[in-house]
Parts: C-alpha cells; sequence; structure tokens
C-alpha cells in the first residue's frame, strides 16, 4: 500500500487549501450561521477551477482525476466547514448518477453537475446504512411508463436548494430499490432547524410525485447494487470531511493551549493538556489513514470497498467523539460561548457523524461483512 | 496514492515468499527447542538467522556483506510485512539485531565493526542493551551507573534492571556515566560490556505472568575492567546513540506489533463463533460485536497509520509519528485483549499453557495472561505517558515545562 502523496495531488491540496483560505473564511460560516445569507463562495471557486467535474470522466467533460483526488479536496473543504452544494453534489448526487444513468441520463444530469451549472442532492434514509438506505417510507409503483413516488425522505443535504435530487425508493410490490432524479419542487420541501445551520437539511414529502421514465435510474427493483456503491461513496466523503473539520478543531485548540495563560503559564504545558491533545493527535492520524485507504479502495474498485467505507465512517466517528469533546474542554469556558469558532466546528463534526450511519450503525455493518 | 505496489516489487515478495516457504524453522523444530529469553539463540535459530544472513535477507536495506541486499525502501517495507506474517522472528536476539548491529554500524569504530558486527549478523553472539536503572526508567538520562574513565580501560560499577535476555547474552550495549559532574545529557557514555567479565552478574527477574517466565534480569557492575578500545561513538556522547537506537528500533517496529495484533484480531474471531459462559455463541452479544468491529478498525487502521509513516520515511523526513503507532498500537492491544477476557468471563480463569506467546502449533497463551502481558507493550520502549508528552511537545510544539 503506498500511502504516499504524488506531486500533483500535492499541488491539488495546496491549492484547494489556499483558495479556501480566501474565499471561505470561518466569518463566512458564522455569517450564514446568523444571518441565514446564502453565498457565492466557496461553490463559485470549486466550478470555475474544476473541482466539482474532478472525479467524472474526460467523456463527461470531467478531470478524471478518480475518486482519490475528490476526497482529498473534501477533506480541505471540511478543513474550512465549507458551506454550499459542493458535497451534496459531487459525492452523493454524481455518485448515483454515475453507477445507476444511462448515458443520456449521464449527458443530462452528470456533466451539468460536473461543469458547475446544476446542483444535486441525495434522499436516501439516513437511519439505515448502506444496502438498507431504500427504507420503506418512500415507495414507488408503476404507472405506464412512469413512476409515481409516495413517502417521505427525510434529512436530505441541501433537500429544498439542490436543482436536481436523485432519489432512491422501496418498489411498492417487493423489496426491490428503484432510483429516480427528481427536480427541486417535485417533492414538498420542508427546510429543518438544523443543528449545524451551515449545512441545510430538509425534509422531502412526495405526495403522488409523478417520475417520467426519462427520469428512472437503471431498472426499478434493480437498484440496489448501484445505490450501495454510490452510498460508499457518499459516506467515504462524509468521513473525509469530518476529518478535515478535527484536524481544524485540533489545530484551534492545540493554538488555544498554546497562548492561554494560567498560573503563569501556556495551560499547554500543563501534562493534563498535552496528554488530551495527543489523544486527539492520535484519533485524526487514525481517521485519516483509514478514510484514505477508504478513498483509495473505491477509486481502484477494491473488493475489501464495502468493509473499507464502513471502516472509515467508523473511524471518523471515533475520531469526531474526542476531538469534538477534549476541543470544547481545552477551551475552557471560551469554548462554551457562542462567539468562539469551536461551536461552529463541533456542529459540523456532529453533522457528519449523524448522516450516511452513525460509527455504531457502522461497526454493527463490519460486524457483519466479517461475519461475526 | 495507490493500494498496489510495481511489479518489480511484487515480483520480489514472491521470490521471498518461496524462499520463506522452504527455509523458514518448522513449528516442530521449534517446539522441541524452545526459547526462553530474548537472548537465546537455539541451534535452529542460529541456522535460521545464518541462512538469512546468506541469502542476504537478513539487512535487505545493507550491502551484501552485512546480510542485505541494497534493497530500495519500498521494497524493505514489502520484506518487513512479510517477515511479520511468519511465526518465527528473524533474529532470537532481536535487540541485537534491530537496536546494537544498527547502532555499531552507524557509530562504531573500525575494530568494533570488525569485531562484532558480523557475527552479531551470523547470530555467532547475541547480546543484551543496558538501558535501564533502578532509578532511571522513563527518565532514562538519570542513569547512574559510573564508569571511571582511565587512559586504557573503564571500570564500570553499578546496576542494570529490566535488561531482557542478559542471563543468555555475550555482550551488553551499556549505557554508563562517564562525566558525573557535566549536565545529566551530557555524561553518558556507551560501552560493550563481556557478559562473562569479572564482576558481572545476572538474577533473573520473572515477570508477573508466571514465575519460570524469565527474560528480564537485574545485572550487576562491581568493579567490572573495560577496555577503552570498547567505548562506541565519543566519550560522553551516549545520550545521542540512545535517541538513535531507539529510533532503530521503532522504524519497523510497527509492522510486528501490527501482525500480533492482527493475530490477536483472528482469534477474537473464532472465539466468537464458540460458546460463552452462558452457553450462548459469544458473538451473539451485542456488546461484543461492537468491541470487535472497534477493534477491527483499530487494528486496520495502524497499518495505515504504518504505511503513511513510512512514505515519510521513504523521503528521508523524520518522523515522530512512530510515537503515535507505538502509543496506539501498544493500547489497542490492551484493550483487544481485555474485551477477549470479559467476554471468556469464569472460563478464563483456568490457566494451562506456559508459553510466551501466540505460537504456531504450541498453542495460545490464556487471554487473562495475554491481557497481564500487553501491560508489557504499554510501559517498555517509553511508557504511553512518554509518548503523549512527544507527540505533544515534538509533535503538536506545545511547551516543556
Amino acid at each position: 500500500m503506498d500511502f504516499e502523496i504524488t506531486p500533483e495531488q500535492q499541488e491539488l491540496i495546496d491549492s484547494v487549501r489556499s483558495v479556501l483560505a480566501t474565499e471561505c473564511p470561518t466569518a463566512l460560516v458564522r455569517d450564514i450561521v446568523e444571518n441565514g445569507s446564502a453565498p457565492e463562495q466557496p461553490w463559485k471557486s470549486a466550478r470555475e477551477l474544476g473541482w466539482t467535474s474532478i472525479d467524472l470522466p474526460e467523456t463527461l467533460g470531467g478531470l478524471a482525476l478518480g475518486f482519490t483526488a475528490l476526497g482529498l479536496v473534501i477533506e480541505q473543504h471540511g478543513c474550512r466547514i465549507a458551506p454550499g452544494p459542493f458535497l451534496a453534489t459531487t459525492a452523493q448526487f454524481l455518485p448515483l448518477v454515475c453507477e445507476a444513468g444511462a448515458p443520456d441520463q449521464l449527458e443530462r444530469f452528470a456533466a451539468p453537475a460536473g461543469a458547475g451549472e446544476l446542483s444535486g442532492a441525495l434522499a436516501i434514509d439516513h437511519g439505515r446504512a448502506a444496502e438498507h438506505a431504500a427504507g420503506e417510507s418512500l415507495r414507488a409503483r408503476r404507472d405506464g411508463a412512469a413512476w409515481i413516488l409516495e413517502g417521505e425522505r427525510r434529512y436530505v443535504l441541501d433537500g429544498d436548494v439542490a436543482d436536481e435530487i436523485a432519489v432512491a425508493a422501496r418498489v411498492d410490490a417487493g423489496d426491490g430499490v428503484a432510483l429516480f432524479v427528481v427536480p427541486q419542487g417535485a417533492a414538498k420541501a420542508r427546510r429543518v432547524v438544523a443543528f449545524d445551520a451551515s449545512r441545510p437539511l430538509a425534509h422531502l414529502r412526495f405526495d403522488g410525485v409523478r417520475v417520467e421514465s426519462e427520469r428512472v435510474l437503471g431498472t426499478p427493483g434493480a437498484g440496489a447494487r448501484a445505490l450501495g456503491r454510490a452510498l460508499e461513496r457518499a459516506t467515504v466523503a462524509a468521513a473525509l470531511e469530518c476529518v478535515g473539520t478535527c484536524q481544524s478543531l485540533l489545530e484551534i485548540t492545540v493554538e488555544h493551549a498554546k497562548n492561554r495563560r494560567q498560573f503563569d503559564q501556556p495551560i499547554g504545558a500543563f501534562q493534563a493538556i498535552q496528554h488530551k491533545c495527543a489523544d486527539m493527535f492520535v484519533q485524526v492520524e487514525k481517521a485519516r489513514a483509514t478514510g484514505y485507504f477508504a478513498m483509495m479502495a473505491l477509486a481502484e474498485d477494491d473488493p475489501r470497498r464495502s468493509l473499507a467505507a464502513s471502516m472509515a465512517k467508523a473511524a471518523a466517528s471515533d475520531c469526531q467523539r474526542l476531538v469534538c469533546k477534549e476541543g470544547i474542554q481545552i477551551h475552557g469556558g471560551m469554548g462554551y460561548t457562542w462567539e468562539s469558532d469551536v461551536q461552529l466546528f463541533v456542529k459540523r463534526a456532529k453533522t457528519l457523524e449523524a448522516l450516511f450511519g452513525t460509527g455504531a450503525r457502522h461497526r454493527q455493518r463490519i460486524a457483519d461483512l466479517l461475519e461475526i | 496514492m495507490q493500494l498496489h505496489y510495481d511489479a518489480d516489487t511484487e515480483k520480489f515478495r514472491a521470490e521471498l515468499r518461496a524462499w520463506l516457504a522452504a527455509h523458514r524453522p518448522s513449528a516442530e523444530e521449534m517446539r522441541a527447542e524452545p526459547t526462553t529469553s530474548s537472548a537465546h539463540l537455539t541451534g535452529w535459530s542460529r541456522r535460521w538467522q545464518r541462512e538469512l544472513f546468506d541469502a542476504g535477507l537478513l539487512v535487505p536495506g545493507w550491502p551484501p556483506e552485512l546480510g542485505g541486499r541494497n534493497l530500495p525502501p519500498v521494497q524493505q517495507l514489502v520484506y518487513h510485512e512479510e517477515m511479520a506474517k511468519i511465526s518465527a522472528w528473524r533474529s532470537n536476539n532481536p535487540q541485537g539485531l534491530d537496536i546494537i548491529a544498527p547502532s555499531i554500524f552507524d557509530y562504531g569504530s573500525e575494530f568494533l565493526k570488525q569485531r562484532y558486527l558480523v557475527p552479531t549478523l551470523r547470530a555467532e553472539i547475541a547480546w543484551c542493551l543496558g538501558m535501564s536503572e533502578p532509578g532511571a526508567g522513563s527518565d532514562l538520562a538519570a542513569l547512574s551507573t559510573r564508569a571511571e574513565v582511565h587512559d586504557d580501560q573503564f571500570v564500570v560499577s553499578g546496576q542494570k534492571i529490566w535488561t531482557s535476555g542478559a542471563h543468555h547474552a555475550d555482550y551488553c550495549f551499556c549505557f554508563v556515566r562517564t562525566d558525573p559532574d557535566a549536565p545529566k545529557h551530557r555524561g553518558i557514555s556507551v560501552l560493550i560490556i563481556d557478559m562473562k567479565a569479572k564482576g558481572v552478574t545476572t538474577r533473573p527477574l520473572p515477570d508477573l505472568i508466571d514465575r519460570d517466565r524469565e527474560d528480564f534480569n537485574e545485572v550487576f557492575f562491581d568493579g567490572v575492567v573495560v577496555p577503552r578500545d570498547h567505548l562506541v561513538g565519543p566519550l560522553n556522547q551516549g545520550w545521542s546513540i540512545s535517541t538513535g537506537s531507539l529510533a532503530h528500533e521503532r522504524g519497523m517496529m510497527w509492522l510486528s506489533s501490527a501482525a500480533r495484533l492482527d493475530g490477536m484480531l483472528e482469534r477474537m474471531l473464532r472465539m466468537a463463533r464458540e460458546p460463552g459462559p452462558d452457553g450462548r455463541r459469544i458473538g451473539e452479544s451485542a456488546t461484543f460485536r461492537d468491541e470487535l468491529a472497534s477493534l477491527y478498525v483499530d487494528a486496520q487502521a495502524i497499518w495505515f497509520m504504518g504505511y503513511q509513516g513510512f512514505a515519510k520515511f521513504a523521503k528521508g523526513e523524520g518522523s515522530p509519528e512512530h510515537s503515535v503507532l507505538k502509543l496506539f498500537g501498544s493500547e489497542v492491544a490492551q484493550r483487544a485483549a481485555r474485551v477477549a477476557t470479559e467476554a471468556q468471563g469464569v472460563d478464563g480463569l483456568e490457566v494451562e499453557f506456559h508459553g510466551t506467546g501466540e505460537v504456531e502449533g504450541g498453542g495460545e497463551m490464556p487471554w487473562l495472561k495475554r491481557y497481564l502481558q500487553s501491560y508489557g507493550g504499554t510501559i517498555s520502549a517509553g511508557a504511553s505517558e512518554i509518548q503523549r508528552n512527544i507527540i505533544a511537545q515534538r509533535v503538536l510544539g506545545l511547551p516543556r515545562r
């Protein structure tokens, strides 16, 4: 296993980091949280610099750098707790469209999403991980060549703002999985008052929503495999964004420990604080290495990909649990305030923990895969 | 970044596997002549290490005359991966091969290299490492074993402790105080001491697991005469050798600890299918399933972190991240053993096996003993608390007090 970051990858990381440092300061995230503003950045930069098409094939106008490159970009977005449609479009909507879509659908949905001309979302059942993510709460029944959707999908990231929404439903008669793309407005969207206000979540109500055949992805009833594979990408992407967020929270906390003085010395000179910081560092390293393994397993379509994806989410879960806890604790009273940026990072990390299956859910899946 | 190596590297792996299949010691010979300490060179272990040396497969990054074949770093990694998977260690005197030989190579005079390097590599002599003392554990630089400096010799008096294999070792690579007036890090030197010299006595110190497990020793030096030319490196510069020696120890050590942990996990996966104290399959317990899955993630993560650290190491960047591997690896092993003991419950109380590890064909160490053994991992070679200090201060840049 070669974990060495290539010079091209390093260049990409440096470029994304420097663009986001300018275009996505924490103040921008705070402004969204406090004032509900919807900024152009950093989505505008992502579009202009081609990050949106990084994992798309050249035939669809993509850069074809693979999921590894996308994962590294997403990790950097996590470091800046970047808002906007990048994660849902590139790592949730596009994977499902690309796994299940026919060539004309790829032209219609994937190419423009890659070009940043349309934003996407993915509506699944987050309460059930992986292969069960097309839970019964949304049913699809045939109506001639078209399909009718009845039910709901909850906690859809960007669900009320994305232009197009990829949807996983359960076929009415039987257990099959059916996949669709519906335009914004087809379902009734209700914005959730979300824990992380920079990450818009919506509940989507489908009251007999009719979907024409041209918007049906693959063969209804046979979508489980495509959904599973797309979810592995979404899961690993969430894990990597979480790693980035935790990395920043660690850095902010270490900086605080170096500067905050009590008892005539920096609190970071106390072993009690040092050992907490060391443990945070270990967890971040663990989650990043596990996330990178999963990123490569998906990029290379390795047989371990399912296990790798669940391991990445489980490791990210362990990481955020400790980093959020000690990040607030080491900041002391300041960490308990609204003004401190700590809360912004903690809320992002906790949101990423809950989406696409919690760590505990993925450990169950690991146990299943290991046949324990 | 990719999961697979290039064709040349995989070709080397295939050749190595074939060679190992033909030459590795058999379970029968290992069982017939068991190893009782980390300096106990049994007949089969001498034969095996000598064959590795002759084939250029003992220290693959070194030149052929030193038991290597000048392999590039990635192939060295593959070598260590494969060696970690077989049940026999490369040497039954690991401190001699992995710490002392590289230190003599890096710091020793031509005379010392000529005299000790090749015999060590060919398993003709065995070593112990004289570092810790009753008053110098984590604070190694506080060591007080005294070496009086004369024109042609040193005279050594003092005591070492936790000295692995000292009762079987031919020589001790020993850290001594040669300038009691200098600041503590600047008055230390390294001497090679003949364990048969007059005034050296060893007293085995069984560990907490079993009274007959004797690897540790107390070593007493009472006016031991050491020739002047047995000084390693410059006088009073021993501290830099100590950091160098430990770096050698850490360099590839994570691979064997990762492989040992994989062995524990395999055992636990088997255990999940067996009945627990209540007669039900252990794997049916939701707690056990969650814990075992969590341990599996951590055990795999050690490999991934190791490969990530290796990418830096191969580029020549110093990697204090080895502390992360040592800290995390030893603590995960301890958690694994603890989870296994709790799953066994009362069934774990019967302990028949008197061995030293997960020995192929020789049975498996009972979990409660394995759990106690795991403390050797979190205490030795820099306790977990010391590793956290290193990470906090050297990696994260937090201030020293």
